[in-house]
Protein backbone atom coordinates (compact mmCIF):
# COMPACT_ATOMS: atom_id res chain seq x y z
CA UNK A 1 0.00 0.00 0.00
CA UNK A 2 1.55 3.38 -0.74
CA UNK A 3 0.17 6.88 0.52
CA UNK A 4 1.21 9.92 -1.18
CA UNK A 5 -0.97 13.01 -0.65
CA UNK A 6 -4.17 11.83 -0.14
CA UNK A 7 -3.78 9.13 -2.79
CA UNK A 8 -3.67 5.08 -1.38
CA UNK A 9 -3.78 2.67 -3.86
CA UNK A 10 -5.02 -0.83 -2.66
CA UNK A 11 -3.73 -4.10 -4.54
CA UNK A 12 -6.19 -6.87 -3.96
CA UNK A 13 -6.21 -8.31 -6.88
CA UNK A 14 -6.41 -12.35 -6.96
CA UNK A 15 -8.19 -12.22 -3.90
CA UNK A 16 -11.52 -13.86 -3.67
CA UNK A 17 -14.66 -12.03 -1.76
CA UNK A 18 -15.02 -10.53 1.05
CA UNK A 19 -11.10 -10.01 0.45
CA UNK A 20 -10.63 -6.81 -2.15
CA UNK A 21 -14.01 -5.09 0.36
CA UNK A 22 -12.49 -6.15 3.52
CA UNK A 23 -9.02 -4.31 1.95
CA UNK A 24 -11.44 -1.37 0.77
CA UNK A 25 -12.48 -1.64 4.28
CA UNK A 26 -9.01 -1.01 6.07
CA UNK A 27 -7.63 1.59 3.80
CA UNK A 28 -11.17 3.27 4.55
CA UNK A 29 -10.48 3.06 8.25
CA UNK A 30 -6.54 5.13 7.62
CA UNK A 31 -8.39 7.94 5.44
CA UNK A 32 -9.37 10.91 6.22
CA UNK A 33 -12.24 13.11 4.29
CA UNK A 34 -11.17 14.12 0.74
CA UNK A 35 -8.52 11.04 0.28
CA UNK A 36 -8.85 8.89 -2.80
CA UNK A 37 -8.30 5.05 -2.67
CA UNK A 38 -7.73 2.87 -5.74
CA UNK A 39 -8.49 -0.23 -5.53
CA UNK A 40 -7.15 -3.09 -8.20
CA UNK A 41 -9.29 -6.34 -7.95
CA UNK A 42 -9.81 -9.51 -10.56
CA UNK A 43 -12.60 -10.57 -8.13
CA UNK A 44 -15.63 -9.75 -10.95
CA UNK A 45 -18.27 -9.16 -7.30
CA UNK A 46 -15.99 -6.24 -6.85
CA UNK A 47 -18.08 -3.89 -9.16
CA UNK A 48 -21.40 -4.66 -6.99
CA UNK A 49 -19.67 -4.73 -3.81
CA UNK A 50 -18.14 -1.57 -3.99
CA UNK A 51 -21.17 0.26 -4.77
CA UNK A 52 -22.59 -1.51 -1.76
CA UNK A 53 -20.09 -0.48 0.52
CA UNK A 54 -20.11 3.37 -0.57
CA UNK A 55 -23.92 3.34 -0.46
CA UNK A 56 -23.68 2.17 2.98
CA UNK A 57 -20.75 3.71 4.10
CA UNK A 58 -21.86 7.05 2.63
CA UNK A 59 -18.41 7.62 0.38
CA UNK A 60 -18.14 7.99 -3.66
CA UNK A 61 -17.70 6.04 -6.11
CA UNK A 62 -15.53 7.89 -8.81
CA UNK A 63 -15.01 5.14 -11.16
CA UNK A 64 -15.14 1.58 -12.00
CA UNK A 65 -12.92 0.49 -15.26
CA UNK A 66 -12.24 -3.42 -16.27
CA UNK A 67 -9.29 -4.16 -18.20
CA UNK A 68 -9.04 -7.54 -19.02
CA UNK A 69 -9.51 -9.18 -15.63
CA UNK A 70 -8.08 -6.09 -13.81
CA UNK A 71 -11.25 -4.07 -12.41
CA UNK A 72 -9.85 -0.61 -10.81
CA UNK A 73 -12.11 1.65 -8.76
CA UNK A 74 -11.42 4.90 -7.68
CA UNK A 75 -13.20 5.74 -4.47
CA UNK A 76 -13.44 9.29 -3.07
CA UNK A 77 -14.07 9.38 1.27
CA UNK A 78 -16.82 11.79 1.65
CA UNK A 79 -17.47 10.63 5.06
CA UNK A 80 -15.02 9.18 7.93
CA UNK B 1 -18.67 -25.93 36.10
CA UNK B 2 -18.23 -22.31 37.21
CA UNK B 3 -17.40 -19.19 34.34
CA UNK B 4 -17.37 -15.74 35.37
CA UNK B 5 -19.72 -13.97 32.92
CA UNK B 6 -18.34 -10.93 31.76
CA UNK B 7 -20.39 -7.82 31.29
CA UNK B 8 -20.55 -7.94 27.27
CA UNK B 9 -19.75 -4.61 25.81
CA UNK B 10 -22.47 -3.98 23.76
CA UNK B 11 -21.46 -1.02 21.29
CA UNK B 12 -17.72 -0.30 20.94
CA UNK B 13 -16.90 0.20 17.14
CA UNK B 14 -15.32 2.71 15.62
CA UNK B 15 -17.27 2.82 12.60
CA UNK B 16 -20.95 1.53 12.92
CA UNK B 17 -23.68 1.47 10.32
CA UNK B 18 -26.34 -1.48 11.12
CA UNK B 19 -25.46 -4.69 13.02
CA UNK B 20 -25.64 -8.24 11.66
CA UNK B 21 -25.74 -10.74 14.17
CA UNK B 22 -25.36 -14.71 13.32
CA UNK B 23 -26.43 -17.44 15.13
CA UNK B 24 -23.59 -20.24 14.32
CA UNK B 25 -25.55 -23.76 14.83
CA UNK B 26 -24.43 -26.33 12.28
CA UNK B 27 -21.38 -28.31 12.68
CA UNK B 28 -20.66 -29.16 9.02
CA UNK B 29 -17.65 -28.08 7.42
CA UNK B 30 -19.62 -26.76 4.42
CA UNK B 31 -21.80 -24.04 6.68
CA UNK B 32 -18.40 -22.61 8.09
CA UNK B 33 -17.35 -20.63 4.88
CA UNK B 34 -20.67 -18.53 4.80
CA UNK B 35 -19.98 -17.98 8.35
CA UNK B 36 -17.07 -16.66 7.74
CA UNK B 37 -17.53 -14.62 4.51
CA UNK B 38 -20.71 -13.02 5.66
CA UNK B 39 -19.04 -12.32 9.34
CA UNK B 40 -16.06 -10.35 7.56
CA UNK B 41 -18.15 -8.67 4.82
CA UNK B 42 -20.38 -6.73 7.41
CA UNK B 43 -17.24 -6.11 9.24
CA UNK B 44 -15.71 -4.55 6.23
CA UNK B 45 -19.03 -2.82 5.53
CA UNK B 46 -18.59 -1.04 9.15
CA UNK B 47 -21.78 -3.14 10.52
CA UNK B 48 -21.57 -4.49 14.04
CA UNK B 49 -21.23 -8.24 13.69
CA UNK B 50 -21.85 -10.86 16.68
CA UNK B 51 -21.65 -14.34 16.21
CA UNK B 52 -23.63 -16.44 18.33
CA UNK B 53 -21.99 -19.59 18.39
CA UNK B 54 -23.74 -22.83 20.11
CA UNK B 55 -24.48 -26.77 18.90
CA UNK B 56 -22.30 -28.72 17.24
CA UNK B 57 -20.88 -25.73 15.38
CA UNK B 58 -18.62 -25.38 18.79
CA UNK B 59 -16.34 -28.03 18.07
CA UNK B 60 -15.18 -25.64 15.27
CA UNK B 61 -14.16 -23.20 18.34
CA UNK B 62 -11.71 -25.60 20.67
CA UNK B 63 -8.36 -25.74 20.93
CA UNK B 64 -8.66 -29.68 20.40
CA UNK B 65 -8.49 -29.79 16.55
CA UNK B 66 -11.68 -31.59 15.74
CA UNK B 67 -12.40 -31.96 11.83
CA UNK B 68 -15.50 -31.10 10.57
CA UNK B 69 -17.19 -33.16 8.40
CA UNK B 70 -19.20 -32.61 5.64
CA UNK B 71 -23.43 -33.09 4.95
CA UNK B 72 -23.26 -36.58 3.89
CA UNK B 73 -25.37 -35.79 0.85
CA UNK B 74 -22.15 -33.70 -0.49
CA UNK B 75 -19.66 -35.60 0.92
CA UNK B 76 -18.63 -36.82 -2.55
CA UNK B 77 -18.15 -33.21 -3.86
CA UNK B 78 -15.87 -32.35 -0.69
CA UNK B 79 -12.59 -32.51 -2.66
CA UNK B 80 -13.64 -30.64 -5.82
CA UNK B 81 -14.62 -27.52 -3.17
CA UNK B 82 -11.25 -27.74 -2.14
CA UNK B 83 -9.98 -27.62 -5.02
CA UNK B 84 -11.83 -24.94 -6.41
CA UNK B 85 -10.92 -22.64 -3.30
CA UNK B 86 -7.48 -23.07 -3.17
CA UNK B 87 -7.53 -22.47 -7.13
CA UNK B 88 -9.36 -19.04 -6.17
CA UNK B 89 -7.64 -18.03 -3.42
CA UNK B 90 -10.56 -18.55 -1.01
CA UNK B 91 -9.22 -17.78 2.78
CA UNK B 92 -10.21 -20.46 4.92
CA UNK B 93 -12.90 -20.04 7.06
CA UNK B 94 -11.41 -19.24 10.57
CA UNK B 95 -8.76 -16.50 8.51
CA UNK B 96 -11.81 -14.59 7.23
CA UNK B 97 -13.40 -15.13 11.38
CA UNK B 98 -9.67 -13.79 12.42
CA UNK B 99 -10.16 -10.67 9.70
CA UNK B 100 -13.51 -9.84 11.02
CA UNK B 101 -12.66 -9.74 14.30
CA UNK B 102 -9.95 -7.36 13.91
CA UNK B 103 -11.92 -5.34 12.38
CA UNK B 104 -14.41 -5.47 15.35
CA UNK B 105 -16.52 -8.22 14.89
CA UNK B 106 -17.04 -10.44 18.05
CA UNK B 107 -17.70 -14.38 18.60
CA UNK B 108 -19.62 -15.76 21.88
CA UNK B 109 -19.84 -19.40 22.48
CA UNK B 110 -23.03 -20.66 24.17
CA UNK B 111 -22.88 -21.16 27.78
CA UNK B 112 -25.62 -23.46 27.62
CA UNK B 113 -24.15 -26.00 25.02
CA UNK B 114 -20.65 -25.31 26.27
CA UNK B 115 -21.93 -27.11 29.82
CA UNK B 116 -23.61 -29.75 27.86
CA UNK B 117 -20.49 -30.53 25.82
CA UNK B 118 -18.06 -29.88 28.87
CA UNK B 119 -16.27 -27.12 27.17
CA UNK B 120 -14.77 -24.34 29.83
CA UNK B 121 -13.48 -20.83 28.62
CA UNK B 122 -10.33 -22.66 28.56
CA UNK B 123 -10.80 -25.06 25.90
CA UNK B 124 -11.83 -22.42 23.53
CA UNK B 125 -9.27 -21.13 21.05
CA UNK B 126 -8.39 -17.55 20.57
CA UNK B 127 -11.53 -16.55 18.49
CA UNK B 128 -14.03 -17.00 20.68
CA UNK B 129 -14.38 -13.76 22.65
CA UNK B 130 -16.74 -14.91 25.71
CA UNK B 131 -19.42 -17.32 26.82
CA UNK B 132 -22.54 -15.88 27.17
CA UNK B 133 -26.51 -16.86 27.62
CA UNK B 134 -28.53 -16.75 25.21
CA UNK B 135 -30.01 -13.72 26.66
CA UNK B 136 -27.12 -11.91 26.72
CA UNK B 137 -27.24 -12.34 22.46
CA UNK B 138 -30.83 -11.35 22.00
CA UNK B 139 -30.04 -8.58 23.23
CA UNK B 140 -27.24 -7.60 21.19
CA UNK B 141 -29.08 -8.67 18.12
CA UNK B 142 -32.21 -6.71 18.97
CA UNK B 143 -32.36 -3.78 16.19
CA UNK B 144 -30.22 -5.76 13.53
CA UNK B 145 -30.37 -8.33 11.30
CA UNK B 146 -30.53 -12.25 12.75
CA UNK B 147 -29.31 -15.48 10.33
CA UNK B 148 -29.45 -18.57 11.40
CA UNK B 149 -26.38 -20.93 10.29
Amino acid sequence: MNQTSGRTLVDSRGSSCPGPITDLAIAYRRSKVGDVIELWATDPGVKADVNAWATKTSNQIVSIDETGEKITVIIRITKR
Amino acid sequence: MTETIEIVETSVREVSSGKLSIIMFSGTADKFIPLGVLTQAGAAMGMEVNVFVTGFALLGFTKAHHDLPMPAEFAFMAPDLAKGMEANKVASWDAMLRQARELGAKVYACSMMSGVMGLAKDDFNDLVDNIVGAATFIHQAEGGETLFI
